[in-house]
């Protein structure tokens, strides 16, 4: 287990990151979800034990990073954003070096230089120059570096970047393979990666921690909250009559007009969507109302994102969040990203 | 400490960086001999090759930022200094593998001058005695000056900027005795005394004569573990005050 207390950094006066506290437990996937300049690289780099922290603490399976560092960064593997690599030497020369530094006995090294090699694909680029390589490739002779030695924890400082699509869904399946044996933090800027691979995220912004919750309740807070997105077209007052009528219908959040009267109505559902969607449908031709489209629209994730991090103070639970999101007085969501950016 | 060392010897000779320097060596030393041996018409000169290096470090002062002005500097413009510091390894080792790696490429180049007295032993006399001495002398020294052009690129992510200051503390390592011995200088015998003591040339003059003094390798092995020792602190600072 990593635990992180009070973590604060700063560069002279500027404060990168502030006071942040949490814990990475064993075998578990932990999302590191911020925007560029958030201070995520930052508390990679002391967690890692690159960079000493202004004060606060960082200890890994119980020894402290800044007491005892040799010990404890046995523990670690560590792929920065950058991937260090030499690029005069060979791939198989690199990773030897890298085997050494972490003192893997010289019985095992061939062994486990051909495990990660075949693990991330590099096999076949083993005998050249790193310097000669691709972006992809070097970012994966980065990540066999960190993954040499077997080390329980690995911190992965934006893995996916510079891959290609495919290159992507690999490195996240490496990723979750390696939850068997390791505990992995990984920090990103994208929410679907975060979302793809991660049992917890924390949501992280000007060094401060918006939000710790796992994915698993992100989503639950989403379910039930679903949008109905509806093109009708008839007297404004009377649709709104008969669609409130409807129950399961929580409350209209916004009406645009398209046209002579031809309105989109985003309906807020509580319960089961399909059953209320088929509910209004029917209520509405009951009362020959003309209805051109019907779609129900998931709450986006990019949005709730947005809004964690811009929010102004900590929030406990992404729920909280959501629930505050979705009461409907906040107005549509385009216009809330378009207010934000 | 093993692999850095071993890591370092390889980026000088799968290079060409190695063969590079200790061919414009070569040449230096090809250059103070053939210089030497020219006067050698003249009845009061003797030559040996003792004071051959003596000369010789004149010139070869200079060729020693080239050789360390990557050594620091190389690893934080690649972010592989990131590498070294998240290893379970601590700063200490890394500087003294990459200190090692450097005075074996040193070393080496000093090997090479050997086959000046070889082949004259072959058709002369030399004194070896006097040659073995000189031959330390001129190896702690390289290694002082290693240290120092380490050190130096300790300070900087360019190694272009690491090569200039490295030049600069060359130069001043070798004007030290020139500055002491100034009339302006002589006139604070205090100082003078300090910058005497300072001084690395005098002491190299005392091996290239044939004698080997115990102050002078004590001053010299100081030196060194001075500037490592600074080079480690220098190392460890930059990490706390990294922006």
């Amino acid at each position: 287990m990593i635990k992180i207390e009070n973590l604060t950094k700063y560069y002279g006066s500027n404060r990168a990151v502030n006071h942040i506290s949490f814990e990475i437990n064993d075998n578990e996937i932990l999302g590191f979800l911020g925007p560029n300049g958030a201070g995520k690289s930052t508390t990679m780099n002391m967690i890692a034990g690159y960079l000493p922290m202004t004060s606060g603490s960082v200890s890994i399976c119980g020894v402290d990073i800044s007491q005892e560092p040799v010990r404890a960064k046995q523990n670690i593997g560590y792929l920065p954003e950058i991937p260090p690599v030499y690029p005069d030497m060979k791939v198989k020369e690199y990773l030897s070096f890298c085997a050494g530094l972490k003192r893997i006995p010289h019985s095992e090294r061939k062994k486990e230089i051909n495990r990660v090699t075949e693990l991330l694909k590099i096999t076949d680029v083993s005998s050249r120059l790193i310097k000669n390589l691709s972006k992809g490739y070097k970012q994966r002779v980065g990540f066999a570096q960190a993954l040499l030695g077997n080390p329980k924890f690995l911190i992965l400082d934006e893995p996916t970047v510079g891959l290609d699509p495919n290159q992507v869904i690999e490195v996240r399946n490496i990723i979750s393979d390696l939850k068997k044996e390791h505990s992995v933090i990984f920090s990103s800027h994208i929410l679907s990666e975060i979302s793809a691979v991660c049992d917890r995220v924390i949501i992280i912004n000007k060094g401060e921690i918006k939000a710790i919750d796992t994915i698993a309740n992100l989503e639950s807070s989403f379910k039930d909250r679903l949008i109905l997105n509806a093109k009708i077209s008839g007297k404004q007052e009377h649709i709104t009559s008969v669609i409130r009528a409807v129950s399961g219908v929580k409350h209209i959040v916004q009406v645009t007009p398209e046209g002579e009267s031809t309105y989109i109505f985003r309906i807020q559902l509580d319960g089961d969507a399909d059953t209320v969607r088929n509910d209004v449908m029917s209520a509405l031709i009951a009362n020959n109302i003309k209805l051109l489209e019907i779609f129900t629209e998931k709450p986006n994730l990019e949005d709730v994102f947005i809004k964690l991090v811009n929010q102004p103070s900590n929030r406990s639970s992404l729920h909280d969040l959501v629930e505050e999101m979705t009461a409907g007085d906040t107005g549509s969501d385009s216009e809330n990203r378009k207010e934000e950016q | 400490m093993f692999s850095i060392y071993k890591k370092e010897l390889q980026s000088y000779f799968y290079t060409p960086f190695a063969y590079v320097i200790a061919a414009a060596f070569m040449l230096i030393f090809t250059f103070v001999f053939n210089a030497a041996i020219a006067k050698i018409d003249s009845s009061t000169y003797q030559f040996s090759f003792a004071s051959n290096f003596y000369s010789v470090i004149f010139y070869f002062v200079f060729l020693i930022p080239v050789l360390t002005m990557r050594s620091y500097a190389d690893e934080r413009k690649f972010g592989t200094e990131v590498l070294l510091m998240t290893s379970p390894i601590n700063v200490f080792k890394i500087v003294m593998g990459k200190f090692l790696a450097t005075a074996t490429v040193f070393l080496f180049m000093i090997a090479g001058s050997a086959l000046f007295p070889i082949v004259t032993a072959l058709n002369g006399q030399v004194v070896v005695s006097q040659l073995i001495c000189a031959y330390i002398g001129f190896f702690l020294w390289g290694c002082m000056c290693i240290a120092i052009g380490m050190l130096i690129s300790s300070f900087t992510e360019n190694s272009i900027i690491a090569a200039i200051l490295g030049e600069i503390a060359m130069l001043a390592v070798m004007f030290i005795d020139d500055l002491s011995g100034t009339d302006f200088i002589a006139q604070f015998p205090a100082v003078q005394s300090v910058l005497y003591a300072f001084s690395a040339q005098p002491k190299f003059a005392y091996f290239s004569q044939g004698l080997m003094r115990l102050s002078d390798i004590v001053f010299f092995i100081s030196a060194i573990a001075v500037v490592i020792a600074w080079t480690v602190i220098s190392i460890e600072k930059r990490r706390w005050k990294r922006g």
